[in-house]
């Protein structure tokens, strides 16, 4: 079965020069494809790939979701820092607002991230940031989708995605079918839509391992632009809270510099009435309450 | 400040590891910072500071935090012995246990929320404004000179026991300020490491002419002699607006000066003014623009020599103009330009009718936000004197940060900045994080 990507390119090189084949090789060849087409795409009952992806990205993520997160950054040296924080996301339609407060270690205490996600990919998020040592709030320009987040092996985009790859910026097709943590999952390839949306995520192509039975990216791996390992992602400890599939921990191992980062997340809860206010500038200055 | 108050919370800081709740929580802060001036060869300071925290949470958004600060110095050079503290309230003075040990309640406030809105009562910071390195609105809390600007202003900001009250009111929100706590500059004195002696700062008797300094009295009346403010502010079609007003006593007395028998007898005098403001930022693709705009009422300034006064009666108009760009992943460039305007010429003060600064900041973090290389840059036009601040900054673990930066004056000695040409110095640090 056909799942490492770049293999895939080089079997589509060599197809790519019928001419010169005999015509009786190419019947042959014609007849062997139609005669193996069957046994690998069709008696799989692959399902279409975009078709999929559109049930991810269409998954139920709540109004509202509240969680305590802790971030684990392992350098290749295998020095690891932890910080702890509080997130809170809301979506009003299909904007999105999160604020994260910082926790731990206590002289990190009280930062704070705001970010105002906005749908049109034209209009820039809108990004605050509050150092206590500063006492301000600080706006800071809207991250390139690519720009790393806050230390992690996880890009803006990804966090924004909460574990879903935007239809509107990936050709999907799936591969095969294999199991992840003893759950069988489709294989996804996805595919930059073109190369500026490339550029602009960082990742040239990207392999994902999607449970269909509960619509969740259950591994990823990642490539750059110019086609490199890049990072491996894996999603563990998935579990049901308040009817919604919650992803409570996740690994990302950036293959390129070593580093690694592990996502922990605890006391999750959905559609709890999380005021407007939650969301303000006002609320990075006063802190959590 | 009564020492039992900063005790109890030190113990409390003390005992950080293992008081962590859902209710209530203690930690605390450790610094370590030495600095060693290079022209003169000799340490400027070798301090420890423990900056503990309390906090309380408790039902419908009530919340109490405590902060202390203990500090100790092995040289006593910045602020030798006992400083008297005449600018600061009883409520508000540092503790000394001796020349080289104090103890401060930075902070106590209680948090409250009720009908939408949010009150923070007690001693606490305010800051105003959008500027870094320099100030133009954040005046609501005084300054302690100890360092002159080399302090974080986190920590040379003294804390006000301020009535603080947010209220929403349709897309903005309402800051309300009453500020019964009737503390000034700490300004240095003479025998202190960083004291003025710029003419822009002090002012400059004739030569060989006795003179006489007279305490600064602080005014008393509890409520009359309150400071106010008000802030609106908004964030409206991507841009984040406030307007600002503060009715206030300027922080620096106003040093009147009077001829007496052959003396000049400088009476400082503590004056009020009328602070109209507002600042606005918005983010540009990669570019972040800041601005921020303030005009005084009533300001005094040096007079030239040959003036009736000493001191010169005029309005002030003060603003920064920043630009932020982050086009580079991990790196953040900043450029400021500050500009004070008042309506007198030139020819009748010491102080140029337009002063203008600028100011640059490069910072670039490195893997993945562990070490972290940074250089400020300050430089008034007007006497091409300013101030240089490079700094490296590691974090070795998730709570332990040390750096190694220097601090270099250059220019004309007659700056703000040219004043401590003499005092550049090198200086290492450690902090942890319990």
């Amino acid at each position: 079965m056909r799942t490492d990507p770049e293999r895939m390119t080089t079997v589509g090189n060599k197809a790519e020069s019928p001419a010169r084949r005999s015509p009786l090789e190419g019947r042959l060849l014609a007849l062997a494809v139609f005669a193996v087409l069957p046994l690998t795409a069709f008696s799989s009952s692959l399902p279409d790939g975009d078709s999929l992806m559109q049930a991810v990205a269409d998954r139920d993520l709540g109004e509202t979701r509240v969680s305590d997160m802790t971030l684990r950054l392992t350098n290749r040296h295998g020095k690891t820092r932890t910080q702890e924080t509080v997130t809170y996301r809301k979506y009003y339609g299909e904007e999105r607002r999160t604020v994260i407060f910082y926790t731990e270690p206590s002289n990190v205490r009280g930062t704070a991230f705001l970010t105002h996600d906005y749908p049109d990919p034209d209009v820039d998020d809108d990004q605050w940031l509050y150092l206590p040592a500063m006492r301000k709030v600080r706006r800071i320009s809207a991250s390139s989708r690519g720009d790393y987040f806050l230390g992690t092996d996880l890009t803006y985009e990804d966090v924004k995605n909460e574990n879903r790859m935007p239809p509107a910026d990936y050709h999907f097709e799936a591969l095969a079918r294999e199991a992840v943590d003893g759950q069988e999952c489709i294989v996804v390839d996805a595919v930059p839509v073109s190369d500026d949306i490339a550029e602009e995520l960082g990742y040239g192509r990207v392999k994902v391992w999607v449970d269909p039975a509960i619509h969740v990216i259950r591994r990823a791996a990642f490539r750059d632009v110019a086609g490199n390992r890049l990072k491996q992602l894996h999603a563990r400890d998935i579990r049901q809270v308040d009817g919604i599939w919650t992803v409570h921990r996740m690994e990302v191992n950036n293959v390129k510099t070593g580093h690694g980062t592990v996502l922990e997340f605890d006391n999750v809860r959905y559609n709890e009435n999380l005021d407007d206010s939650t969301f303000t500038r006002g609320a990075l200055r006063r802190g959590r309450f | 400040m009564r020492p039992g108050v900063s005790v109890f919370i030190l113990v409390l800081g003390a005992f950080a590891p293992v008081t962590h709740g859902a209710d209530w929580r203690a930690d605390m802060i450790i610094e370590a910072e030495h600095a060693h001036a290079v022209p003169d060869d000799r340490s400027q300071k070798s301090e420890l500071m423990l900056t503990p925290e309390l906090g309380w949470r408790g039902e419908g958004g009530v919340r109490l935090t405590a902060i202390g600060r203990l500090r100790a110095d092995g040289y006593d050079r910045l602020e030798p012995g006992r400083p008297e503290q005449h600018a600061v309230s009883d409520a508000s003075r540092r503790y000394f246990h001796d020349d080289q040990v104090e103890s401060e309640l930075r902070e106590l406030y209680l948090d409250l929320q009720a009908g939408g809105t949010w009150l923070r009562l007690g001693k606490q910071q305010v800051v105003w404004g959008q500027a870094d390195g320099l100030k133009v609105l954040d005046v609501v809390n005084p300054r302690r000179f100890r360092e002159f600007i080399l302090d974080e202003f986190e920590d040379s900001r003294i804390p006000l026991w301020t009535v603080n009250w947010e209220i929403p009111a349709g897309p903005g929100t309402f800051q309300l300020l009453w500020i019964p706590d009737r503390t000034y500059n700490e300004l240095p004195r003479e025998q202190d490491l960083y004291a003025f002696s710029s003419p822009l700062l002090v002012p400059t008797p004739p030569d060989n002419t006795p003179v006489e300094v007279r305490r600064a009295e602080r005014p008393d009346r509890a409520v009359r002699d309150s400071d106010a403010g008000l802030r609106w502010s908004a964030f409206l079609g991507g841009w984040d607006l406030t307007l600002n007003y503060l009715y206030h006593y300027h922080d620096n007395p106003v040093p009147f000066a009077s001829l007496e028998n052959g003396t000049v007898v400088v009476q400082p005098e503590y004056r009020r003014t009328h602070l109209f403001g507002g600042t606005f930022t918005n983010a540009f693709g990669d570019y972040t623009l800041r601005g921020e705009l303030a005009g005084s009422t009533d300001r005094w300034f040096p007079a030239a020599q040959g003036e009736q006064d000493n001191v010169l009666h005029s309005p002030e108009l003060s603003w920064v103009l920043g630009l932020d760009w982050q086009g580079l992943t991990d790196t953040l460039v900043s450029a400021q330009v500050f500009q004070s305007a008042v309506e007198l010429p030139s020819s009748r003060l010491v102080r140029d009718s337009v002063q203008t600064d600028l100011t640059l900041l490069i910072r670039r973090d490195f893997f993945h936000e562990t070490l972290t290389a940074e250089v400020i840059g300050i430089h008034n036009i007007n006497l091409d004197d300013g101030l240089a601040r490079p700094r490296l900054s590691r974090e070795l673990r998730s709570n332990i940060v040390v750096s190694l930066g220097a601090d270099v004056f250059y220019g004309d000695e007659r700056g703000r900045y040219g004043q401590f040409d003499d005092r550049d110095r090198v200086v290492f640090g450690i902090e942890v994080g319990l």
